[in-house]
């Protein structure tokens, strides 16, 4: 075996590669409940692409037949349903991972220096997971599909001159068709997936580069033995590829719960509407996103003009991925940042839960107003943060992580 | 065991946004997959009663076999009613009818609805309340309206079994005409067609939950193993 795996080495690092990321990385050993999401976001997404190559074998991209073939999957096709539901629940537990552990990047500053480009990367990812699950829910052809795509994409046309025109080229019609199936089922099954593949390397490469930051936001780098090995520091195998791997059975327990006993989730999941085929003549009384958008929809819907609701949905994407530049308090920890921070931050997860409440209802007087409310504590975070971060009054960080258990 | 979960999680968790979209009041009514003489009871009054118009057409007639219990003979005799290019409907097929769209769109106004899917779109209770509340109204073209879908194109095809009712200044219903059945016989044997809808809308229903009791007892038992090699390995550190 020795001699067989000496022979691969001179040929290709494959000892090295197993030594630098796995066996002789080191991880800061204080690890905390919201460091599981990296790792778990990784298996949900290896388990979509699993679960969509067995879909993609029995599914039709043409608007005449699509619906018909995602009910063929779910009765006549061998555990057909499991891997469909595996594949439907994935995407919104896909979501609630990734706002979890861009929740975990907020409370320890783990965009800061030196890990900037890693945010950005896990931004990047985040917004081809959005085009990701948005073309992926066209597919079953559903009225909800239809026309949440038709109001989603109509939004293009808010832009002023190529508006029309860029929207027409999205759609490659001027409705939602069996054209725009058709590419989308081309974006949602190869072009995204490689690109998110691509960038999802480039985020964990940049990891690698730089080390993982944890709850205490103290440098394990920065404190190393005589051997030249982070006193913090443990190596990722075996230590936490077993933390993990009891992370994601817990992860399993609860994602199959939903899979076997609660797919539509009381229609979170799956909307009702969705059950009956798209119909470009019918107009559903209740168009709402699924609810892994609403946050960003109910900040559409807060402002008036429809091209100032664009233009703030993009924003409050893409002021995230300033977050290294606005925050500019040198500690990186919640634990030991002011209590500004702390409120701070809790306003804007109230916000964000807010708004994706308010998503999903009927627009009504006091809900309109409490939408207004909370974009403006949503864009006030992080006007705030870039206001009071310079000089914030923080703790002392300690030298070396804390342990808790 | 079966039971009780297939009624707990419909009762919970499908009615909610169905009561949203719909605006009346809904009626309870309590789906059991595990019944399988229901099923049965429910397919037949679906096949005497409905299949002349409403089709099921993402289902298969061979799904009765396994899934309720109905012999090949039994389904070819009396659930398949059509023909295909001169010879019997073959057992495989999905279930579809002969009605002519342009036809029955001059008559009734509407192209009847599939229903394969209907008792997850708009979910058991709402085909529950519909079919339950038709009453006399002499102004509409087939002599009757229905309190959850005013003005439906419908006409009452299970008339002949609940007999008429008729709706008083109070917007309450009572039998004016005594059909056949009771009205408590109608609501069970509406329970019954419930009931199969439900399972034709999602079929895997029947597998899904005493699967997914397995499926929870071994994760269970393995998040508990890693548990404890998590424990083992992570002894050392401090």
């Amino acid at each position: 075996m020795s001699k067989f795996i000496a022979w691969v080495d001179e040929r290709l690092p494959v000892s090295n590669f197993v030594k630098n990321h796995l066996s002789e990385y080191y991880a800061p050993k204080n690890f905390n409940f919201f460091y599981f999401f990296g790792s778990l976001a990784l298996f949900v997404f290896i388990m979509q692409i699993i679960t969509g190559i067995f879909l993609t074998i029995n599914y039709k991209p043409d608007a005449a037949s699509a619906f018909a073939s995602v009910e063929y999957i779910m009765r006549d096709v061998e555990w057909g349903w499991l891997i469909r539901y595996m594949h439907s629940t994935g995407a919104s537990f896909f979501f609630i991972i990734i706002y979890l552990h861009m929740l975990r990047a907020l409370m320890y500053g783990s965009y800061k220096k030196p890990r900037e480009l890693l945010w950005l990367f896990g931004m990047f990812i985040f917004v081809l997971l959005m085009a990701e699950a948005f073309m992926g829910y066209l597919l079953p052809w559903g009225q909800m599909s239809y026309w949440g795509a038709q109001v989603i994409i109509s939004l293009f046309g808010a832009i002023p001159f190529i508006g029309e025109s860029l929207a027409l080229w999205i759609r490659g019609d001027y409705v939602i068709s069996d054209a725009t199936l058709n590419r989308f089922f081309a974006f949602h099954v190869i072009a995204l997936p490689l690109l998110l593949f691509a960038v999802i390397y480039l985020h964990i490469a940049a990891l690698h580069t730089v080390g993982s930051n944890n709850p205490d936001g103290v440098e394990i780098k920065q404190n190393k033995d005589k051997d030249g090995k982070p006193v913090d520091g443990i190596p990722f195998h075996p230590y936490y590829t077993v933390k993990d791997i009891f992370g994601l059975a817990v992860f399993l327990t609860i994602f199959m719960f939903v899979v076997f006993f609660l797919p539509e989730f009381g229609g979170f999941f799956l909307e009702k509407d969705n059950f009956v085929p798209a119909d470009p003549l019918k107009t559903p009384e209740h168009i709402v996103p699924v609810w892994y958008f609403t946050p960003f929809y109910a900040i559409l819907r807060a402002i008036p003009d429809k091209l100032g609701g664009v233009l703030a949905m993009g924003l409050a994407i893409f002021v995230l991925f300033l977050m290294p530049w606005l925050d500019r308090c040198k500690v990186k920890s919640i634990r030991y940042r002011s209590l500004t921070y702390k409120i701070l931050l809790t306003s804007f997860v109230i916000s964000f839960i807010g708004l994706g409440y308010i998503g999903m209802m009927a627009p009504t007087p006091i809900l309109t107003i409490l939408g207004r409310l909370f974009t403006l504590v949503y864009f006030g975070f992080f006007v705030l943060l870039y206001l009071t971060s310079k000089n914030e009054k923080t703790k002392p960080v300690p030298e070396r992580v804390t342990m808790y258990e | 065991m079966n039971k009780k979960y297939v009624f707990f999680f419909i009762l919970i968790f499908s009615t909610q946004l169905t009561y949203a979209a719909s605006g009346g009041q809904l009626k309870p009514v309590q789906i059991d997959l595990g019944n399988k003489a229901s099923l049965q009871r429910g397919a037949q009054i679906f096949f005497n009663n409905c299949a002349g118009c409403h089709t099921l057409q993402y289902h298969r007639y061979s799904k009765f076999v396994g899934d309720l219990g109905i012999s090949e003979d039994m389904i070819k005799s009396n659930l398949i009613l059509t023909t295909s290019k001169g010879e019997k409907t073959k057992l495989g097929s999905t279930i579809v009818n002969a009605i002519n769209h342009d036809s029955i769109k001059e008559g009734f106004g509407v192209v009847p609805p599939d229903l394969t899917l209907t008792a997850r779109s708009r979910g058991p209770e709402w085909i529950y309340t519909f079919l339950t509340s038709f009453y006399e109204d002499k102004t509409r073209p087939m002599g009757v309206n229905n309190v959850l879908y005013p003005n439906v194109n419908m006409p009452h095809v299970l008339w002949y079994k609940e007999g008429l009712k008729e709706m008083d200044e109070n917007n309450i219903l009572t039998v004016k005409v005594q059909g056949q059945l009771t009205q408590k016989e109608y609501e069970q044997e509406i329970t019954d067609l419930v009931n199969f809808l439900t399972y034709v809308s999602e079929p895997a229903q029947l597998e899904r939950y005493s699967i997914g009791l397995w499926v929870m007892l071994f994760l269970v038992f393995f998040a508990f193993i890693t548990y404890l090699l998590k424990i083992e390995y992570w002894r050392d550190i401090k």
